[in-house]
């Protein structure tokens, strides 16, 4: 007997809701059972922290960043180009934001101030973004180590700036920048410590946006094809060189605008090193999309899971354990469940005897 | 310091980076994208000091921490190789895994510590601090990426390995067993990796959550810096574990920013990466064809 | 075993003892029945034709015998006992070797790397220079000049060839597959091979020649087996067969509609549609593909450019149109200079494109047609107008009969003629002035590759486009164009007018 994996002629119904649905359920029991092995935490307690995490109202900040960052992503993605930068492109965006509000004079007009930390956000973002795009599309180079060193190379130039030119006068020893003026802080929603009226508008348009430019403009849907065909598109006559480095762009700019808005919306200043401050966002979003299975309508769905599964991690300190790994746990054991059953959304298991 | 022990100083941060990055290099040799390189390093350095505590032999440790990674790198390549799946998504839920695990296995063996030391017991095992000892993290390491350079060039293993990097499907029609060959790789590879970061605890002789975190992409640079030539990874180790053992002695010295000295690796491995696809060295350097590629037609018996 | 002795005693010819025999295979693809119930025989030292059009099943049984696929059911035999064949590695363990059209050898590695790695009695350690001696004595052994420490990129398609048919001997074959690994060479250099299969035969190897071309199973094989649409038609000595009996059994009922004949002669226009002089062109390993290419194609003339793969014509077409930079030398369209100029340039000037291997160049499968439309930026502006598009998809799919249930349905869902037909018919609609093609017809089968020829000769006649055809398939050069260049090592060795052309003479021409 022997079990062959086949393509599907269609694929399998309602696929997009069972594998996703199943991988967090698979993922979960897995995170369950293997803190349990290693640190003797009690199962329902991680189940309860699970459960809890899902109604907790502290993960709409996490839900509305890794929504954007996930569609930001799903741009690239959707054009089969791995962009792991967006944690690069993030951080460079709030970088370009703090350098607008602490040392350029447009904070005295605060509504400019705020469109022109956003715009040079996603401006830096969006460049940092295409030098990986130049090098996929013109030196064949791949885009999954250049965006992630890139990363790296982000962090360090913000910390150097940070330690250097930036540091701030009023900080009573600690290596970080001065707060960014108030009147060049988003406006919090009532009852929130962290969500504010701008990052929501800036999510919505970038849905919207982002949603009709793949359905609607022909650049949606080269990068869609992109992503099935780069050969055909280059017969038909599109400039594939312009469409990698323009996906990439637009990933890296939505990226960016984000990189604003945390700075604007609840960090105000950014601290030494960054490694240690960041809440790895970028790098979360590669699940969040990743689970939506590359449908922009499927992205908050996804976010809100992963969300609550970051806030999961956190509430699991009460059983001992700190929040990064069991958050790392849970995302690793998640993602490996769902890229491996993600399979068998467009193949089937044949048992041939004999 | 004499000029001597200066030379010296270097050889625990060249050991953990060129055994990662000759192994990783070799690995991704067979045609599987490893990005899980950073999270198995840090797991590896957990594990190790884990069973050091344990068992008190850092032998022992080393043992523990290259038999972690090699099961990692069976499932990565396991998973690649019999799957349509992408080597990026694997890779990196493998991250996550191991940074999430390492602290916890690292947790529980520091609380073990604590206990012993509570109740009177010292759990002790010496470093290989000597001059002699530090010659060895040089010789040896340069060996083993010797003798894999000659395994490369020279052997039919070397042959099968490039073979499925470039195409797995011609490799396959010409009588070559992907699956295993790609196993073997990972087998050889993750062992250097498993040995490269129990090796990072000779640098810094002790653990806390996090630690190790970002050297596996370190030793990724190293590997893409020399394009994933063992000879050439030589270079590239040497001189990122220069500068990361002298960083803030070059920072008083010439006035370099310790970022832009951590900076220095991830722009040489890009700056590398543009070079070998822009110029000839293209022939001798430039990633496997099918790196990162599904190997997967109309269908495969699993 | 029952079965086996009566199947055998059906064709127990000259008391040839049978090698491999195939029982009931079936085969089931996504959307298609690729093999139904297949029987046959390969017998000992003879050289036996597996006969049938693209798609009708012969490279299915073949990767099936070679182990790449796995028969959903039947059973094979290898000298009379149940053989199980799981991968490549086993076939070559029971002597059975297959060489394919696209050779399977790794271009970065050595002739001596490449071919250690199928021979099992040297273990993984070994050096590979041990084999280097022994590869050298066994190619002088057969006549063929290969250096083992060269790269195989350096090799002509030819030597590549013959690199594998080494290969088959180094891994003491038993069984040679040849699947179309000979089809599209001149007849001259195909007899050094044909040769070498009989002395192959002659020393009690069998040979199984998978091939579409009749003359071809004519020429060489012992016994032919004919496949339609899945099914053995019937396995036949080539000495009781005259070329019409195989076609009818090839083709069936539509036999009539298959015809080799020249298409309709169109009459030239004055204008020069495509004037191209002393082109240079890089190939893909660094040294020049096309050497000083000059040619003039008349508007509605089809011009058809004959050669063996790999002598300039896919880079010659890709300059044409764009997708590869010209070094040296001028490309004019209705004399204007669109040398160098992006593809999109070129294209929105009226000008269609038919790749090779279309269904993987031409068109994404993952798409609709719609989508497949709108991709051509002549088609669409920035934002598009996707109302306008469905109208233009449902005017081409009533145009050229295009079997689809919608004009949504992604492409990958239709037959492999209609998929043909959905990029045809785009690339004539946009084709205004002229059309350039590369083996348009790869892979299709015959009524459907005959349809495709005449929709494009019907183009250029009453439209009076010009069309420049390249192909690997000399019939197919042969029935569409009104004048033919031989292409060899990059330059045009010779042109022809379709009234006064022999076969011969190009093909001596293709190989010379």
């Amino acid at each position: 007997m022997r079990l062959v994996l086949v393509k599907r002629v269609k694929p399998l119904p309602l696929g997009g809701l069972v594998i996703p649905g199943a991988s967090i359920v698979i993922g979960i029991l897995i995170s369950t059972v293997v803190l349990y092995v290693i640190s003797r935490a009690d199962p329902l307690v991680t189940l309860s922290c699970v459960a809890s995490a899902l109604v907790s109202p502290e993960i709409v900040l996490t839900f509305l960043f890794l929504t954007i960052l996930g569609v930001a992503l799903l741009v690239a993605f959707n054009g089969s180009i791995w962009n792991i930068g967006a944690e690069g492109q993030l951080w460079l965006g709030t970088a370009a934001a703090t350098y607008i509000a602490l040392f350029t004079t447009l904070p005295q007009a605060p509504v400019v101030a705020k469109v022109a930390m956003v715009l040079t956000a996603m401006a830096l973002g969006g460049a940092w973004a295409a030098v990986a795009g130049v090098l996929r599309a013109y030196l064949s180079i791949d885009e999954v180590p250049v965006t992630l060193i890139m990363n790296y190379i982000a962090y360090y130039i913000i910390n150097y700036l940070v330690r250097g030119p930036w540091l701030g006068k009023k900080t009573w020893g600690y290596i970080r920048t001065d707060m960014i003026p108030d009147q060049v802080k988003f406006t919090l929603l009532p009852g929130s410590t962290t969500v504010t009226y701008e990052v929501l508008v800036i999510a919505v348009l970038a849905l919207i946006a982002v949603y009709f430019m793949l359905k609607y403009t022909s650049l949606g849907l080269r990068i869609r094809i992109l992503g099935s065909n780069p050969d055909a598109l280059k017969a038909a006559g599109v400039n594939v060189k312009a469409l990698i480095i323009t996906a990439l762009t637009l990933s890296g700019a939505i990226a960016g605008a984000m990189g604003a808005a945390q700075l604007a919306g609840y960090l105000h200043r950014i601290s030494y090193p960054i490694e240690s401050h960041t809440a790895n966002y970028g790098y979360t979003a590669i699940l969040v999309a990743w689970l939506s299975m590359l449908d922009i309508r499927a992205v908050p769905v996804a976010a809100y899971i992963v969300s609550a599964l970051y806030q999961a991690g956190i509430s699991m300190q009460i059983a001992g354990i700190s929040s990064a790994s069991a958050t790392y746990v849970f995302i690793g054991a998640v993602l490996l469940t769902f890229t491996v059953l993600r399979v068998f959304s467009e193949y089937s298991l044949r048992i041939i005897r004999g | 310091m004499d000029a001597a022990s200066y030379v010296l100083s270097v050889a625990p941060a060249f050991m953990a980076y060129y055994l990662t990055s000759l192994g990783q290099g070799f690995f991704e040799k067979s045609g599987v994208l490893n990005l899980s390189i950073d999270g198995v390093f840090v797991l590896g350095i957990a594990v190790a000091y884990a069973a050091s505590i344990y068992s008190c032999s850092p032998w022992v440790g080393l043992a523990a921490a290259v038999l972690t990674a090699v099961i990692f790198g069976i499932l990565l390549t396991y998973v690649t190789t019999k799957f349509p799946v992408s080597h990026g998504a694997v890779g990196l839920s493998i991250m996550f895994l191991g940074y999430g695990l390492a602290g916890l296995v690292g947790v529980a063996a520091r609380n073990t510590y604590n206990e012993m030391v509570v109740s009177g017991i010292y759990p002790q095992f010496t470093l290989p601090v000597t001059p002699i000892a530090k010659v060895l993290m040089f010789a040896i390491p340069a060996g083993l990426g010797i003798l894999l350079y000659l395994l490369e060039v020279r052997t039919k293993l070397g042959a099968a390995v490039r073979a499925v990097g470039e195409d797995p499907h011609a490799a396959t029609s010409l009588g070559i067993d992907v699956l295993r060959v790609r196993l073997i790789a990972a087998a050889l590879g993750y062992s250097l990796i498993g040995a490269g970061s129990a090796g990072f605890l000779t640098w810094v002789a002790t653990w806390s959550e996090g630690t190790g975190i970002n050297h596996g992409w370190i030793a990724y640079a190293v590997s893409l810096a020399a394009g994933r030539h063992p000879l050439l990874t030589v270079g590239t180790a040497g001189a990122f574990a220069i500068l990361a053992t002298y960083m803030y002695t070059l920072q008083a010295a010439y006035n370099l920013s310790p970022e832009i000295a951590k900076m220095i690796p991830f722009i040489v491995a890009i700056g590398a990466m543009v070079t070998f696809m822009s110029t000839p060295l293209r022939k001798k350097l430039a990633p496997p064809q099918s790196l990162g590629k599904r190997f997967f037609k109309e269908e495969r018996t699993v | 075993m029952t079965l086996l002795k009566t199947y055998n005693k059906d064709f127990s010819s000259k008391n040839k003892p049978p090698v491999v025999s195939v029982i009931g295979i079936s085969k089931k693809f996504p959307g298609s029945i690729a093999l139904d119930s297949v029987d046959f025989t390969i017998l000992e030292g003879e050289i036996h034709a597996l006969l049938g059009e693209n798609g009708a099943g012969k490279s299915t049984l073949v990767k099936i015998l070679y182990g790449i696929y796995v028969p959903d059911r039947g059973e094979i035999y290898i000298r009379g006992r149940k053989a199980r064949i799981n991968s490549p590695k086993e076939a070559i363990r029971q002597g059975i070797v297959m060489v394919s059209q696209v050779p399977q050898l790794i271009d970065k590695l050595t002739v001596a790397e490449n071919l250690i790695l199928g021979l099992e009695k040297y273990g993984f350690i070994t050096r590979v220079g041990k084999v280097r001696y022994f590869i050298r004595e066994k190619s002088r052994e057969v006549g063929i000049e290969v250096d083992p420490d060269t790269e195989v990129w350096k090799l002509s398609y030819t030597q590549k060839q013959l690199v594998e048919l080494l290969r088959a001997l180094l891994l003491n074959a038993k069984v040679l597959l040849l699947d179309e690994a000979i089809t599209f060479l001149p007849l001259i250099e195909k007899k050094k091979f044909y040769k070498f299969i009989r002395d192959f035969a002659s020393k009690g190897g069998s040979v199984l020649l998978i091939t579409h071309k009749i003359y071809e199973a004519l020429e060489v094989a012992d016994r032919i087996t004919v496949l339609r649409l899945g099914r053995v038609v019937g396995t036949v000595p080539r000495s009781k067969v005259s070329p019409d009996d195989v076609r009818k059994m090839m083709f069936a009922e539509r036999s009539s509609q298959v015809t080799y004949e020249r298409l309709p002669i169109s009459t030239p226009r004055e204008s020069a549609a495509l004037e191209i002089s002393d082109l240079w062109v890089m190939g893909d390993h660094g040294d020049h593909a096309v050497r000083g290419v000059s040619l003039t194609l008349r508007a509605g003339e089809v011009m058809g450019i004959a050669g063996i793969a790999g002598n300039g014509q896919k880079e010659l077409i890709q300059a044409i149109v764009g997708l590869r930079r010209v070094e040296k030398g001028r490309i004019r369209l209705y004399s204007e200079d669109i040398t160098n100029r992006s593809v999109s340039k070129v294209r929105i000037r009226g000008v269609g494109y038919i790749p090779d291997q279309p269904a993987k160049y031409g068109l994404s499968l993952e798409n609709s047609i719609e989508e497949n439309l709108a991709m051509l930026p002549s088609l669409t502006n920035r934002l598009i107008n996707w109302g306008s598009i469905r109208d233009l998809a449902r005017k081409l799919i009533k145009e050229f009969n295009i079997m689809t249930p919608s004009p949504k349905t992604p492409v990958k869902f239709l037959s492999g003629g209609n998929i043909m037909k959905v990029l045809v018919s785009r690339e004539l609609l946009v084709a205004r002035r002229l059309l350039v093609a590369y083996n348009p017809t790869r892979a299709l089968d015959e009524v459907t590759a005959i349809m495709v020829r005449k929709f494009i000769k019907e183009k250029a006649s009453t439209e009076g486009i010009g069309v420049l055809v390249a192909s690997e398939d000399l019939d197919e050069i042969l029935q569409i164009s009104d004048r033919i260049a031989v292409m060899n090592s990059g330059r045009v060795v010779g042109v022809f007018s379709s009234s006064e052309v022999v076969r011969d003479e190009i093909e001596k021409l293709m190989v010379m």
